[in-house]
């Protein structure tokens, strides 16, 4: 083969990678994009979830604190966990159950302990994932086939990436050139546009795209039943060290703030970021957060009772294979360095979104002109005109609409 | 245009195949569209809109204490991956017996002792779920039995018919014995 036919046939693989989907690669590049900061946009829109601080001098007050200070807004409602966000703008999430049986998240100011409100009963944040992760399939046996139809588009965009680079031929030279032409045609700009957000965005392309085909294996690993994990399964208190009261009373446990303390004993750097209370008189209490590593968390697994660590997942616990697939997910989100990295993330996203859309313009307006083109060549002048006319239109239409 | 040049040009279908053929996966947007008050719905299911689940089965008494007694989904049982099909149950003990109460199990047919007194619920005293498993072979007559174990060291049990937890499981059982 020639070289020239050669790089026509990449161009061709390059072209039908997402023309054919482009509408629904388009729209699961806008949701992730929107995804990434939807508990941002959520902070915006709802004052309960900002962390304002009283006063100047105002400190944080602990997690004993805290759930002191619910116990005497709400003695009766019951806190099940207590998640304190990385950014310090974002008020701390507690999960509560009222007597009533309803399950809720309300939000807590970390510096007076006042809870401020109830997240909103439309979680925009579950929606934009879940719209974005499984295109709302619903989860009934394993993964949902939804899951499947969204992760698998990592490989056709892993392989727009290889094929885009074959194609620019030298495409190193754009960073040192960067070409943006307004003022030459729509074709022209779009191509530019295409190419130059295409070489800036070569890290994050990859990123995307190998974090989502992780995705797939993932889903085909759980559907299969095998497991890659070395975490061992904790079991429960045992019965005799879970004690009897004699007043037949719940008897004392552990305090969060020495839980945490014991847990930074074994955990040294933790920075305790959620805390999980027991789900019953003979489960464990957790406490985790990130360490020096920011894409993992790390956790310790209490006796409330004796406060005794039970198991403790360390980063030095995690096999070299679970340090690369654990990281996948906080590198496809961008939640893991707080809200710059998002910001980064979201930019990129919206850049993404872009290249689907460039890309198909320069499809239909290049199609549009080598239709044309070739039925001037081909066809007989009546008939070729006749269909280019049929033709034209509705391609330049479409382009001209989308701009 | 006239019959003789329509037989030569491309059809009205191929006319239009060609034009939005690489458009028609704008109705992929339908899958979500379609799924919207499924997710809806369940996420109301979640947040407890409905109370402690789909059907609620009542209040049990079980020895001093009581507890209310809901199927989270008003449904047969559900395979979830090795483990077979499992019943999702949900809880609220007694507001006096809050305090008391160490812990609630589920099982299908009689505990020979605590220790095997079956799945154990989590959760809030308001709110506590529990997921059993229901063998394919269990008899449709089965009886559902509760134990709750006091702080003080206690045993209490009672057991309510299967048809009256979850008709919607004996149903399915029903179905399960027609199978070879």
């Amino acid at each position: 083969m020639s070289k020239k036919s050669r790089s026509k046939l990449w161009f061709l693989v390059h072209s039908w990678l997402a023309l054919p989907i482009w509408f629904f690669v388009l729209i699961v590049c806008v949701t992730g994009t929107l995804a990434v900061v939807s508990q941002e946009i959520v902070w915006l829109a709802n004052p309960d979830m900002r962390a304002s601080k009283p006063s100047d001098d105002a400190t944080l007050l602990s997690y004993d604190q805290v759930i002191a200070a619910i116990k005497q807004a709400q003695p009766q409602t019951q806190v099940q966990s207590i998640i304190r966000p990385d950014e310090s703008h974002f008020a701390l999430e507690v999960g509560v159950t009222y007597p009533d049986g309803r399950p809720d998240t309300v939000y807590v100011n970390p510096y007076s302990g006042v809870v401020q409100g109830s997240a909103p009963t439309f979680n925009f944040q579950a929606f934009t994932r879940a719209l974005h992760g499984w295109w709302l399939v619903p989860f009934t046996n394993g993964y949902s086939w939804g899951w499947y139809l969204v992760s698998f588009l990592g490989l056709p965009l892993l392989a727009s990436l290889v094929t885009g680079l074959v194609v620019y031929k030298r495409f190193w030279k754009g960073f040192f050139r960067p070409t943006l032409r307004i003022r030459h045609g729509a074709r022209i700009f779009w191509g530019d546009f295409h190419r130059l957000s295409g070489i800036w965005s070569i890290w994050f392309i990859a990123v995307i795209s190998v974090t989502g085909t992780w995705f797939l294996i993932q889903a085909l690993l759980g559907d299969n039943q095998i497991s890659i994990s070395s975490e061992p399964v904790i079991p429960v208190v045992a019965r005799e060290n879970v004690p009897l009261s004699a007043d037949g009373l719940p008897p004392a446990q552990v305090n969060l703030d020495r839980a945490i303390e014991i847990a930074r004993q074994r955990i040294p750097g933790l920075e305790a970021s959620f805390i999980s209370l027991p789900g019953n008189a003979y489960s464990h209490l957790e406490i985790g957060g990130r360490g020096w590593y920011p894409l993992m968390f790390q956790t310790a697994t209490i006796n409330p009772y004796n406060g005794d660590v039970a198991a403790s997942r360390m980063l030095s616990d995690r096999t070299t294979l679970e340090f690369v697939t654990e990281s996948m997910r906080p590198l496809h989100t961008g939640d893991f360095g707080g809200l710059w990295i998002k910001l980064i993330w979201f930019f990129f996203g919206l850049i993404l979104s872009m290249m689907v859309l460039s890309g198909l313009l320069i499809w239909t307006k290049r199609t549009a002109l080598a239709t044309a083109n070739a039925f001037k060549r081909s066809q007989k002048p009546t008939r070729g005109a006749r269909l280019a006319q049929a033709l034209q239109p509705s391609v330049h239409r479409e382009s001209e609409g989308s701009l | 245009m006239n019959s003789s040049n329509t037989a030569s040009s491309p059809s009205r279908l191929s006319l239009f195949w060609h034009k939005w053929r690489f458009h028609l996966n704008v109705l992929l947007l339908l899958i979500p569209l379609g799924f919207m008050p499924k997710y809806l719905s369940e996420a109301a299911l979640f947040r407890g809109d409905a109370g402690l689940g789909e059907r609620e089965v009542g209040e049990v008494q079980v020895g001093p204490w009581s507890l209310r007694l809901a199927e989270f989904r008003n449904e047969a049982p559900r395979v979830q991956g090795p483990a077979g099909p499992m019943k999702h149950f949900n809880a609220a003990l007694c507001q006096s017996c809050i305090g008391q109460v160490k812990a609630t199990y589920l099982r299908i047919g009689k505990p020979r002792s605590l220790r095997a007194a079956g799945v154990i619920f989590f959760g809030s005293p308001y709110r506590m779920g529990a997921l059993l498993p229901v063998p394919p072979k269990t008899q449709p007559d089965a009886e559902l039995w509760i134990t709750l174990e006091g702080w003080d060291g206690s045993m209490h049990q009672a057991s309510i018919p299967m048809s009256q937890a979850s008709p919607s499981t004996v149903a399915w059982l029903k179905n399960q014995g027609a199978k070879p």
